[in-house]
C-alpha cells in the first residue's frame, strides 16, 4: 500500500475517485503501480460511506429481518419404493435468520450451495410460495411487513435473464416502464429511461438488439444489466438480487458488482448473494453474511469479519482471498462421517461465538432501534401506479408484435405453415371428380377431414414453438407485479390473430381452388371463415393448456390427442352420430369439429350433382357406390337437418373463441395460484 | 517456496489421512502430449449450424469465409506426472484448445503445426483410447440415481477383470471423492425434473470419467459452478491423480488463489497465444521481471488474466490491451523458444528445478497405489455382447423411473381405445355395417401411430446429447446401443399396443374367434411399430426436434393419404401411388380388412331391396384385394426392417449432436 494521498483529498473527490476505481477493477489500465493505490482510495471511500454522521442524520431506509426460519416437508424416498415414500420429513431450509441494513449499503451474501441463500432472498422478496413454512418478521423502516406487500416494497433481480430477443436495450426497458408507470408522460418515461441507462453504463448499446442463440445482440454482462436496470426503473429502495454474476466472466462479473454497490451508495440497499467473490470486491461490500446449512453463521463488516475469525482462532493468511477461506470455515464437509462431524462442530463453534459476539448484539440492537423510530419515515414501497387493464394489454401487445415482427423465422413459419400443409393435400388428391366411381364423395370428405384435423395442428405447433419464451417473461414480470399472467396471454392471441387470418387465408385460397372445390366466390368465403376457427382453437388450446403444463413436449401430444379425439366423435365422418353412444352424441356438441364438419359438408355439397360412370346415376341398379346422385342426399343422410343449422352453427363454432380464451385465463390464473403456494 | 498459509489451508481441507490417493496410478506407458507450432484458424461462418442458417434464410452463397484466427503459434509439452491448467479470460482460445486436442474441433482448420499424442498424430481413435474428456454441458439420464448412473458406467467402461465387488467398491470411491455421498442415491434429473443440484450434476458428469481411470484427463471449466469447497477438492483429487503417472489438462477461467497454488504448470492463453507457460509459482517472479508486479492481497491468476485480456468496452482500450498483449507474447516466446519443453524456469534454478520435476512425476506414487493393474489386460473392454446387455438395462430402470410420461402414454393409448370403442360400441346384437367396419379399419391403423410418432421423436431428442457424448467416448458401440435401444423399448411397445388394441375390438364388437383377433392384433402391433421405426429414423436424421418432428408428420400424412381410405387407391395418380406401395398405413388396412371381411356375409338393405354381399366383395371394392394376407405381414415387417436399418445408418453415420432449445 505505497499510495500516499491526502484523506482530504480523497474525501472531497468522494464519488468520481469511486468512479474511476471501478474502471479500473479487471480492466487493461491496471497495472502494477496503479492498483494498491485504487484499493487504498476503496477503502477510504468506504469509510466515508460508513460514518453517515458526516451526512447528518440517520439514513433514510432501513431493513431488519428477525428471526426468519423455513421448513418444507419433503417425501423420503421415490416413488417406486413405496414405503419411503410414504414417509414425510421436515427439512429446516433457513434457521433463525437475523440482519439489519441501511439505505447506502450492500450487503454480500456468502455460502456453498445449498447453504440457503437463494431461499433467503426468496423469503425476503415474497416469493416463496406457501407450499413450506415461514416464520419471523420482516421490517422496512421499522414497521413490519405483510406477506403481501414483500412484492410491493423489494426488487428482485433472478439469476437467469428473461428478456424478448428482438427488442432493443432501449424498447426493452421503454415497454417495462411503460408498464410500471403508466401515468408518466411519454417524455418523463423518456428521460427515466435514459437516466437508468446511464447510471448502468447502457447507453452505448441503447440501439442494439438484446439478441438470442442463433443471432448476436448485446454480451452477457450488458444482458445481466439490462435486467437489473428493468428493475431500477420502479425506483426501488430495496435491490436484492440472486447470484447476479454467475455465469459472467470475471472481469464482468467485477463490473457488475461495483456497479451495484455505486447503486447503494445512492440511498439504497443492495442485498446480493455471490458465488466465488475475488478478493478485490472485499472492500466493496459494507455487510457480509455467511451462511452454512440454512443458518447465518457471520453476518458484519468486512473488517469485524477478519477479527472475528482471528478471535476465533482462524488466521487469515496474507496471500488469501479472504471470503474463500471463510467460506470453507463454514462449510460441512460430507465426504466421511468423521469429517463431517468434525466440520460441523467447527460450524457450530464458529456460530456460537458470533452470537456472543459484540457485532450480534449490535445488530440486535439496531433491529430493536429501528422498530423505536419507525414513526419518522414510511415504508418505502416502489413506484407503481397501477393502470387499467386495457392500457396494460395495450403496452403489452405493442412489445409482443414488435419482437414478433423482427422475428423472420417466426413470421414466416407462421403464414407458410398451413400453405405447406395444402401442398400435401394437393399433391396427392390432384384434383376433385364429379364421378362417386372415382371418388367424388370419398375424395371431398378427405378434403374437409384434413382440413379440420390438420390446421389445428399447425395453430399448436406455432404456439408451442413461441409461447414458452413469453411466458418465462411474464412469470417473472407478474412476480414483479407490473401486470397478471393472463395480460399476457391475452395480448399474445391478439397479436397472433392476424398472421393467423393470413395464414388461413394463403392456404384456402391455394387448396380450394387448386383441387376445384365448388366454385363460387361466397362459399370460398365461408370455407374460410370456417377453417380460421380450428387454426385459432388449435393455437388456444395449446396455450390453456400450456398455463397449467410447464413442459410443452406434453402439450404437444396432449392437443394432439385432443384433436384426434374431436375429430372422431364431432365429425360424423368416421361414425354417424345417430350410431354412436348417447353419452358420446353429448359429447359431440362439445367439440367444435361437429359444427365445422357440418359447415363444411353444407358448403361444399349443397346444390352438387354427381355422375355415375359414363351416364348419370340411377339408383335402381345395386352397386353401393352410387347410393347418392346429389349432394343434399349425402347432406340429408349424414346431417340431417344441416343446411337449416348452418346460421346456428357458425355462432356455434365462433362462440369457441371467446371460450377457449376465457378458459386460457382461467388456467393462467391456476398457473399465478400454484406460483404462490 | 510456499507460503506458510497454504499449508495451513491443507489442513483445513483434507487430513494427513487422508492424503492417500484413493485410485490405483495409471500404470500404462508414461504418456506426453505435444503441441507443436499450432495455427488454428475458425470459419466463424461454418460455426453456424446448416439448419439454423436456413432458419434464417442464409443461402450457402450469401456466407463469406471470414477465417478467423484462434490459436497462433501455440507450443506445449506436457507429460505424464504434471497437470497443466489453461487460464484465460472467456474467449481466449481455451475450449479451442481442448476440442483440438481431443479431435473435437467444428468449423476450423489447423493451418500449421501439429498435435503429436505420445509421438503419434492425434486421431479419434487414439483420442478414445486414452483420453478422457470432460465437457463444460452435463449429459445424463434424468431417472437413474446418482449411484446407478455411476455403476452402469463402471460397468462398461471398467475392464473385465474386474470383478461386482471391486467396480462397486471404484463406485464408492469416487462418490466419496467428489462428495456425492448425500445424494448418491437421489435420482439426477433435468431442467424439468428435479434431482440434484447443479453442482452436483456437475460433479456426476466428472465422476463419469474418473471412473474409469484414463492415462490422460482433459477436462474443460471443471470448476465452473462449483462452490469453492468442492473446486478446491476437485482440484486437489485431479493433482493427485496428475501425481499418480497421469496427465491432466484443465481449462479455468477463474481460478481461485488456493486453487491456482495447486496446479503444478501453469498456460496464460490471451487471443490465442501464450502469454506465460510455467510453473505456477514461477508466474509472479516472471511477470514481475517484466515489469509487471503482482500487488499484495491480489490474486495473482487475477490479476495476469485481467492484465492479458482485451478490454472491448472503448477502441482505444482495445487497441492498447491488444498492443500489450502482442509484446507479452513475443517476449515470452523469445524466451522459451530454444527449450525443449517451452517452459519458463527462473534462470538460476534451472537445473535443481526440473531434476525435482522428474523426480516427483516418477518416484514419489509408488506407496500410493492401491491396486496394481497388469498393463496388458487394461484394454480389455466389455463385449458387444456385454455393453448390450448393461445399456439395455439402463435403458429400461431410466423409462421405468418416468412415471408422467409411462402414465401419459398409458392414458394416451387408453383414452383412444376406449373414445373408438365406444364409438363402434352398441352394435352388440346387430352388426356393425359395412362403411363403419372400414372406417374402424382404419381408425385402428392411423390414430395410434400417428401419437406414436410425436413421443418417440420427443424422447429420442431428449437422449440425443447424452448418445452423442458416450458414443464419442467409445464407451459403447452403435450396435449394442442401438439394439439395447430397440429391444429395450419392446415391452413398452407391447404393453401399449395391448392397451390400445384390445379396448376397440371388444367394444367395437369385432369377429370373437381367436384366430382373427390375433391375426388383427398382430397387424396393429406391426403398424405401430413401423410408425415407432419411422420415429425413431427421423429423430436420428435430422438435428432439431422442430425439425425431426415435421419430417415425421410429413412423411406420416404422406402415408396417411395413401392409405387407400382418404383417397380410393384406384383414383390415385402415379406418384401418390407409389407412395402407397409403401405406405405401411395402407398395408395395415389392407390387412385388417382381410381379416375382417373375408368369409363374411353382410347383409345391406337400400330402400326396398335387400342384399347380401360377401366380404370378399367389399374388399375387392376398395382394391384391397392385390395381394394375399400373408403379403401384408411380409411387406409390414420388411417396412420395420428397413425403417431400423435406415435408423442404424443415422446412428452410424450422422453425428447426433443435440440442439435442442427448449
Amino acid at each position: 500500500m505505497g499510495a500516499k494521498v491526502p484523506p482530504d483529498k480523497q474525501r472531497r473527490s468522494g464519488n468520481r475517485s469511486f468512479r474511476a476505481k471501478s474502471g479500473a477493477v479487471g480492466s487493461c489500465s491496471m497495472d502494477g503501480s496503479n492498483a494498491p493505490k485504487d484499493d487504498l482510495e476503496l477503502r477510504s471511500n468506504r469509510e466515508w460511506r460508513c460514518h453517515p454522521g458526516t451526512a447528518g442524520n440517520r439514513p433514510s431506509c432501513s431493513l431488519s429481518v428477525s428471526r426468519v426460519s423455513y421448513s418444507v416437508s419433503d417425501r423420503v424416498g421415490p416413488w417406486w419404493d413405496l414405503p419411503s415414500y410414504r414417509k414425510k420429513w421436515t427439512r429446516q431450509i433457513l434457521k433463525e435468520v437475523s440482519f439489519y441494513v441501511e439505505s447506502g449499503q450492500i450487503m454480500g451474501i456468502l455460502g456453498n450451495s445449498g447453504s440457503g441463500k437463494t431461499t433467503l432472498l426468496d423469503a425476503i422478496s415474497g416469493r416463496i410460495g406457501n407450499a413450506g413454512n415461514l416464520l419471523g418478521d420482516v421490517y422496512v423502516n421499522g414497521h413490519k411487513l405483510k406477506r403481501e406487500h414483500f412484492q410491493d416494497c423489494f426488487s428482485y433481480v433472478l439469476q437467469s435473464d428473461n428478456l424478448l430477443c428482438y427488442l432493443t436495450v432501449q424498447e426493452t426497458l421503454t415497454y417495462t416502464a411503460r408498464l410500471a408507470l403508466q401515468k408518466h408522460s411519454v417524455e418523463s418515461i423518456r428521460k427515466k429511461v435514459d437516466s437508468v441507462m446511464a447510471e448502468l453504463s447502457l447507453s452505448h448499446v441503447a440501439g442494439t438488439v438484446i439478441g438470442g442463440r442463433s443471432f448476436s445482440g448485446i454480451s452477457g454482462g450488458e444482458r445481466r444489466r439490462v435486467s437489473i436496470a428493468a428493475q431500477l426503473l420502479q425506483d426501488p429502495k430495496l435491490i436484492l438480487l440472486d447470484e447476479p454474476t454467475t455465469g459472467l466472466d470475471s472481469m464482468t462479473a467485477n463490473q457488475i458488482v461495483v456497479l451495484l454497490s455505486e447503486l447503494a451508495q445512492k440511498d439504497r440497499i443492495v442485498i446480493v448473494s455471490i458465488h466465488q467473490p475475488r478478493s478485490e470486491l472485499f472492500r466493496v461490500f459494507n455487510q457480509i453474511a455467511i451462511m452454512s446449512c440454512g443458518e447465518l453463521v457471520f453476518c458484519g463488516q468486512p473488517e469485524e469479519m477478519v477479527n472475528f475469525f482471528s478471535s476465533c482462532g482462524y488466521e487469515c493468511p496474507e496471500y488469501c482471498n479472504p471470503f474463500d477461506l471463510y467460506v470453507d470455515l463454514t462449510s460441512v464437509d460430507t465426504r466421511s462421517t468423521e469429517r463431517e462431524v468434525e466440520t460441523f462442530d467447527r460450524v457450530k463453534a464458529i456460530r456460537c461465538a458470533y452470537e456472543e459476539s459484540d457485532i450480534y448484539q449490535r445488530m440486535l440492537d439496531n433491529i430493536e432501534g429501528a422498530r423505536q423510530q419507525r414513526e419518522r419515515h414510511p415504508v418505502p414501497f416502489k413506484s407503481k401506479e397501477s393502470p387499467s387493464d386495457l392500457c396494460k394489454l395495450l403496452v403489452l401487445l405493442r412489445r409482443n408484435t414488435k419482437n414478433l415482427l423482427r422475428n423472420r423465422i417466426g413470421i414466416l413459419m407462421r403464414l407458410f405453415q398451413n400453405l405447406i400443409f395444402g401442398l400435401f393435400i394437393a399433391f396427392f388428391l390432384m384434383k376433385l371428380h364429379e364421378d362417386v366411381l372415382k371418388g367424388a364423395i370419398q375424395d371431398r370428405i378427405g378434403v374437409i377431414y384434413q382440413t379440420m384435423g390438420g390446421t389445428p395442428y399447425t395453430g399448436m405447433l406455432n404456439a408451442v414453438a413461441l409461447f414458452p419464451a413469453l411466458r418465462a417473461i411474464s412469470d417473472q414480470e407478474s412476480a414483479d407485479g407490473l401486470y397478471e399472467k393472463w395480460h399476457m396471454l391475452v395480448a399474445y392471441i391478439i397479436h397472433i390473430l392476424p398472421l393467423s387470418v393470413i395464414s388461413v387465408v394463403f392456404f384456402t385460397t391455394f387448396l380450394y381452388w387448386t383441387v376445384g372445390m365448388f366454385p363460387d366466390l361466397i362459399r370460398f368465403i365461408c370455407y374460410t371463415a370456417v377453417v380460421l376457427v380450428p387454426h385459432v382453437v388449435g393455437e388456444l388450446l395449446a396455450l390453456v393448456l400450456l398455463g397449467i403444463i410447464q413442459n410443452p413436449n406434453i402439450v404437444n401430444s396432449a392437443v394432439a390427442l385432443f384433436n384426434i379425439a374431436g375429430i372422431l366423435v364431432g365429425s360424423g365422418f368416421l361414425r354417424s352420430s345417430q350410431e354412436m353412444p348417447e353419452l358420446l352424441q353429448w359429447l359431440s356438441y362439445l367439440t367444435f369439429q361437429k359444427y365445422g364438419c357440418e359447415l363444411l359438408v353444407v358448403t361444399e355439397f349443397y346444390g352438387l350433382n354427381f355422375t355415375c360412370g359414363e351416364k348419370p346415376s340411377n339408383p335402381g341398379t345395386g352397386v353401393h357406390p352410387c347410393i347418392f346422385s346429389n349432394g343434399i342426399q349425402f347432406i340429408e343422410d349424414g346431417y340431417p337437418g344441416a343446411v337449416s343449422r348452418y346460421t346456428l352453427d357458425f355462432l356455434m363454432l365462433y362462440a369457441f373463441l371467446p371460450a377457449l380464451v376465457i378458459l386460457g385465463i382461467i388456467s393462467f390464473n391456476i398457473r399465478d395460484y400454484i406460483a404462490h403456494r | 517456496m510456499e507460503p506458510p498459509a497454504w499449508r495451513y489451508r491443507d489442513g483445513l481441507f483434507a487430513g494427513p489421512d487422508e492424503d492417500s490417493s484413493l485410485y490405483f496410478t495409471y500404470s500404462g506407458a508414461p504418456n506426453v502430449l505435444e503441441v507443436k507450432q499450432l495455427h488454428y484458424q475458425v470459419n466463424m461462418a461454418a460455426q453456424v449450424p446448416w439448419h439454423e442458417k436456413l432458419a434464417e434464410f442464409r443461402m450457402p452463397w450469401e456466407i463469406g469465409r471470414d477465417d478467423v484466427s484462434v490459436i497462433g503459434n501455440l507450443n506445449l509439452k506436457v507429460q505424464s506426472g504434471q497437470m497443466l491448467a489453461v487460464i484465460g479470460s472467456s474467449g481466449c482460445g481455451k475450449t479451442s484448445l481442448l476440442d483440438i486436442i481431443t479431435c473435437r474441433d467444428e468449423g476450423g482448420k489447423i493451418a500449421s503445426g501439429e498435435l503429436l499424442i505420445n509421438g503419434k498424430p492425434s486421431s479419434p481413435q487414439l483420442v478414445r483410447k486414452s483420453i478422457a474428456h470432460v465437457r463444460q454441458s452435463d449429459r445424463l439420464l434424468p431417472h437413474l440415481t446418482v449411484r446407478e448412473t455411476l455403476t452402469f458406467v463402471a460397468r462398461l467402461r471398467l475392464p473385465v477383470h474386474f470383478t461386482d465387488k471391486q467396480r462397486e467398491q471404484r463406485v464408492e470411491d469416487v462418490i466419496a471423492e467428489l462428495r456425492l455421498r448425500q445424494c448418491a442415491n437421489t435420482r439426477v434429473g433435468n431442467e424439468y425434473i428435479r434431482g440434484v443440484s447443479g453442482g452436483e450434476r456437475r460433479r456426476v458428469s466428472i465422476a463419469v470419467q474418473l471412473l474409469w481411470n484414463p492415462g490422460i484427463l482433459i477436462l474443460d471449466e471443471p470448476t465452473s459452478g462449483l462452490d469453492s469447497f468442492t473446486a478446491h477438492n476437485l482440484v486437489i483429487t485431479l493433482s493427485r491423480l496428475a501425481r499418480g503417472n497421469r496427465l491432466v489438462l484443465l481449462s479455468v477461467h477463474q481460478p481461485r488463489s488456493d486453487i491456482f497454488q495447486l496446479f503444478d504448470l501453469v498456460v496464460l492463453l490471451s487471443t490465442g497465444s501464450v502469454a506465460y507457460c510455467g510453473a505456477a509459482k514461477d508466474m509472479v517472479p516472471y511477470f514481475t521481471t517484466l515489469g509487471y508486479p503482482c500487488p499484495q492481497y491480489c490474486n495473482p491468476s487475477d490479476f495476469y488474466v485481467d492484465l492479458i485480456s482485451i478490454d472491448r468496452r472503448s477502441r482505444e482500450q482495445e487497441a492498447q490491451c491488444e498492443q500489450r498483449v502482442r509484446e507479452l507474447t513475443v517476449q515470452f516466446w523469445d524466451k522459451v523458444k530454444d527449450t525443449d519443453d517451452f517452459i519458463w524456469r527462473p534462470t538460476e534454478i534451472n537445473g535443481e528445478d526440473s531434476a525435482s520435476t522428474s523426480d516427483t512425476s516418477s518416484t514419489s506414487k509408488a506407496p500410493e497405489e492401491v491396486i496394481n493393474v497388469p498393463a496388458k489386460s487394461k484394454d480389455q473392454l466389455p463385449g458387444s455382447l456385454q455393453q448390450f446387455s448393461i445399456l439395455l438395462r439402463r435403458q429400461v430402470s431410466n423409462d421405468f423411473r418416468d412415471l408422467p410420461t409411462l402414465l401419459i402414454h398409458g392414458c394416451e393409448a387408453l383414452l383412444m381405445s376406449l373414445l373408438i370403442g365406444f364409438l363402434y360400441f352398441g352394435a352388440g346384437d346387430t352388426k356393425l355395417s359395412i362403411q363403419d367396419t372400414i372406417v374402424l379399419m382404419y381408425m385402428m391403423t392411423t390414430l395410434t401411430p400417428f401419437a406414436v410418432v410425436l413421443d418417440v421423436i420427443a424422447k429420442c431428442h431428449s437422449e440425443r446429447a447424452m448418445i452423442f457424448h458416450e458414443l464419442e467416448d467409445g464407451m459403447y458401440s452403435v450396435t449394442a446401443y442401438f439394439f439395447a435401444k430397440v429391444i429395450g423399448e419392446l415391452p413398452e411397445h407391447c404393453a401399449f399396443t395391448l392397451v390400445y388394441a384390445v379396448p376397440i375390438y371388444w367394444l367395437a364388437g369385432l369377429n370373437a374367434e381367436t384366430g382373427p383377433f390375433l391375426l388383427n392384433f398382430l397387424i396393429v402391433w406391426l403398424v405401430v411399430y413401423c410408425s415407432r421405426a419411422m420415429a425413431l429414423w427421423s429423430a436420428s436424421l435430422l438435428p432439431t426436434l422442430q425439425l425431426s418432428s415435421f419430417m415425421g408428420n410429413a412423411l406420416f400424412t404422406t402415408f396417411y393419404l395413401t392409405g387407400g381410405f382418404v383417397i380410393s387407391l384406384e383414383n390415385m395418380w402415379l406418384v401418390a401411388a407409389w407412395f402407397s406401395k409403401i405406405s405401411f398405413l395402407r398395408w395395415g388396412f389392407e390387412g385388417l380388412m382381410q381379416v375382417q371381411f373375408i368369409g363374411l356375409k353382410y347383409k345391406m338393405t337400400l330402400g326396398n331391396f335387400t342384399f347380401h354381399i360377401d366380404g370378399s366383395q367389399v374388399v375387392e371394392a376398395m382394391d384391397l384385394n392385390s395381394d394375399p394376407l400373408y403379403a401384408c405381414y411380409l411387406i409390414l415387417l420388411a417396412v420395420c426392417v428397413v425403417f431400423m436399418f435406415f435408423y442404424y445408418l443415422c446412428l452410424k453415420f450422422i453425428r447426433q449432436k443435440s440442439s435442442q432449445d427448449w
